[in-house]
């Protein structure tokens, strides 16, 4: 059948309108995203207008540039740079006709006339806008059976550029919609997830992962003010191998540190810089992509971190940010705004975290200390032997953290008796077992202690140093670096009254003699404490030494440790060693066991209300 | 996480898998777009994307699954996603993903449901 004209451009337009209502179905179907859609707002634009060529381009406005939504036939991807001015042109003209463009755009055809196959596809372009807002162009190619568009087709190409316009706009703002409802539901999904973590590391890295997501990065990393320094220092940085094109020659353990001291005016447009003033003024900072190498020479932008009460605790940095389809877009006001108030939670998070950790260590601590004080207590004699003609009694008052005094009075297989006191340097389980190992050395030394008599004397004194000698190199060897031992030793033969003395680093025992004469013994054969150096090295600084006193009836020895004139006041005044003469003169009449409990009671009016923290220990012999 | 960016293709009979690995942003995202074009071209219509490698999602990762939907719907076809944590089936749920998208836990349930 031979249809006239006007049955013709009936049947067409029919047509066409049944082509609109699909375009209006494609928009409202679901189908917001103008990527899947644009082939088929395409085809129906040429099939609607008997154009066998074409394609559609959208516009990116950030960076100036078209891209092939789609095309009939398919185009490669690319994108097609587009002036400022040729924009303004393009939005000036309702079509342009490729064989008489206005002169602004001559330019813009003749660059990209192969790109576009212009000779072949394109003959009629049709701005895509919504007012003033250029979104694309409408391409079409020879125009089937006819020259150019009959008025009604004009209109009606007029009118699918315009659902395209809105097709384009509404798929744009639906992915921003999309985007902004991910970021609030990040927002506020983040916070509970990461305030759940306990383990700073974890805490760590979750801010960071959640940061980059948040604010489409590509980079992050966490960066907290070390306690008592003035460094920024890596908690975590994402990903893991961005730190590897820095030059970490000088920093072997990649812990990558920025002092906040060191960085100055001169460079200001560092991406340091702007990390130190972020924490200095509390203020979300950003810098472009740097000369400097760090993150990888990324944009940057940084927030503080703060915690509960406002202190910075240091930043939150996220860097590389893309846009779909290009990386380093810049950041916007908006993502400093979501970036500040993630790191708000952020900080939140970390201060528990940090918090957790202490208390955890704390409790860890303190369940050490009561082991570390178990031990000590142990080690302690609860009773002291009688030595035939003295007296001996002892006291010991823990106060504080676990220290390491030690005391005991030991009955020698040989021959005679064993007086040891002693302070094991540091506190807790370290402390408490480096003083069994002494314990468990001088016991082992003084079961082989050869028997002495009065022709041995020189003996006795050789015997002494070699045993100190050995206890060294044992506490030396056992203890960690500051690990070592004050330590006095006296054995006592009580067949002949003679005392043989050892100092390793100890406080002097004094002597209140029947006279009433004070000896302070020791003072003048002092050796180093135990296990501070090795036994080479010892007789180079101060060789151990030993020295013999004969005690008389009515004699009393004093040993104590620092605990005890190191007891301070209220006023900061130290109990030292002229008070304990001073009330060690009053006890000639007291019994071992009393001049304990007065010395005792003593240091303890002297104390008052003042805090101690050293363990107090006294050790009297006092010869009947 | 693991730093590692990867997609990985098993087509099988009747039905594709996607496994992707590392940050789903816009480079890794786009790649998997392709991917499941290609594998849509090809006359796939029924696809599972295996998310159990991939911590991190940011909004333009989520926008490519969107589309990858899109895509597969004008097909009539159907996407099942699996191995997502818990924080990822929430934000699948909140952006409306799980109204056009099945979400399982595993590769064998998400195949079992097409």
């Amino acid at each position: 059948m031979h249809l006239s004209s006007a049955e013709e451009t009936i049947q067409r337009l029919i047509f066409s309108l049944s082509e609109l209502e699909q375009l209006g179905q494609t928009l409202i179907s679901g189908h917001s995203n103008f990527k899947v859609s644009s082939k088929t707002y395409l085809r129906i634009a040429l099939g609607t207008l008997q154009v066998t060529r074409g394609a559609i381009l959208c516009y990116h406005e950030t960076d100036n540039y078209l891209t092939i939504a789609a095309s009939t036939p398919e185009l490669d991807e690319t994108q097609i740079e587009i002036e400022p001015d040729e924009v303004k042109c393009l939005l000036e003209s309702p079509t342009v006709d490729i064989d008489s463009p206005p002169e602004n755009l001559q330019h813009f055809i003749d660059r990209n006339a192969t790109l576009l196959d212009v000779d072949a596809m394109h003959r009629l372009w049709v701005p895509l806008k919504i007012h003033d807002e250029f979104l694309g162009i409408l391409c079409l190619g020879k125009f089937l059976g006819r020259a150019k568009l009959e008025a009604w087709e004009q209109e009606l190409l007029t009118i699918l550029a315009h659902q395209i316009s809105i097709a384009i706009a509404y798929s744009r703002n639906e992915e921003r919609i999309q985007s902004e409802k991910f970021r609030l539901f990040m927002l506020a999904e983040s916070a509970p997830q990461i305030c759940q973590l306990l383990q700073p590391e974890d805490a760590a890295e979750q801010v960071v992962h959640q940061a980059v997501a948040l604010l489409d990065s590509n980079v992050g990393a966490l960066m907290l003010i070390q306690p008592n320094e003035p460094n920024l220092e890596l908690s975590y940085v994402f990903p893991p191998d961005i730190l590897a094109s820095n030059d970490t020659e000088d920093d072997p353990e990649n812990k990558f540190i920025i002092s906040m001291e060191d960085v100055d005016e001169s460079e200001s447009q560092t991406s340091q810089y702007m990390l130190v003033n972020v924490v200095k003024e509390g203020r979300t900072g950003q810098c472009s992509a740097k000369m400097d190498s760090l993150f990888g020479g990324r944009n940057l932008m940084a927030g503080p971190i703060q915690g509960r009460d406002g202190d910075v605790l240091g930043v939150l940095v996220v860097g590389d940010k893309e846009e779909r389809g290009r990386r380093n877009a810049e950041y916007t006001f908006e993502d400093e705004t979501l970036l500040d108030s993630f790191a708000k939670q952020a900080g939140v998070a970390i201060e528990n975290a940090h918090l957790h950790q202490e208390a955890l260590e704390a409790r860890q601590l303190q369940a050490e200390m009561e082991e570390a004080r178990k031990i000590q207590e142990n080690l302690i004699p609860d009773t002291l032997p009688d030595i035939p003609g003295y007296e001996v009694a002892g006291h010991y008052e823990p106060r504080g953290p676990v220290g390491g005094d030690y005391f005991d009075c030991i009955e020698l297989q040989a021959s005679g008796w064993g007086l040891a006191i002693a302070d094991v340097s540091g506190k807790g389980m370290q402390a408490a077992l480096l003083m069994a190992t002494l314990r468990a050395g001088l016991i082992s030394e003084l079961s082989s202690a050869t028997v002495p008599n009065e022709n041995e004397l020189v003996d006795m004194k050789n015997e002494l140093i070699d045993m100190a000698m050995t206890l060294n190199s044992l506490l030396y060897v056992s203890g960690t670096e500051e690990k070592y031992a004050t330590f006095f030793y006296s054995h006592l033969c009580p067949d002949t009254d003679t005392l043989t003395s050892l100092n390793g680093g100890h406080n002097p025992p004094l002597i209140v003699k029947n006279s009433g004469e004070i000896v302070w013994l020791g003072d003048e054969v002092g050796g180093l404490p135990l296990g501070m150096f090795p036994n080479d090295m010892v007789p180079l600084i101060a060789k151990y030494e030993a020295e013999q006193t004969i005690l008389e009836s009515g004699d009393i020895v004093i040993f104590y440790t620092d605990g005890v004139t190191e007891t301070v006041n209220i006023d900061d005044e130290f109990y030292d060693e002229e008070r304990l003469e001073q009330v060690a003169k009053t006890c000639n009449d007291s019994d071992a066991s009393q001049i304990c409990e007065r010395i005792y009671k003593s240091v303890m009016d002297f104390q008052g209300n003042a805090d101690q923290f050293d363990d107090l220990t006294l050790l009297v012999l006092r010869k009947k | 996480m693991a730093n590692k960016f990867d997609i990985q293709v098993r087509a099988e009979h009747e039905y594709a898998v996607l496994e992707t690995a590392g940050y789903l942003n816009d480079a890794l995202g786009e790649d998997l777009s392709k991917k499941a074009q290609e594998l849509i071209e090809k006359g796939y219509t029924q696809l599972v994307i295996n998310l159990e490698q991939t911590a991190l999602i940011n909004s333009i990762g989520i926008s490519i699954l969107i589309e990858i939907i899109e895509a597969l719907d004008e097909r009539d076809g159907t996407l099942n996603f699996c191995g997502l944590s818990a924080t990822q089936e929430r934000t699948f749920r909140m952006m409306a993903i799980a109204k056009y998208a099945g979400i399982f836990p595993d590769e064998k349930a998400a195949i079992a449901n097409f």
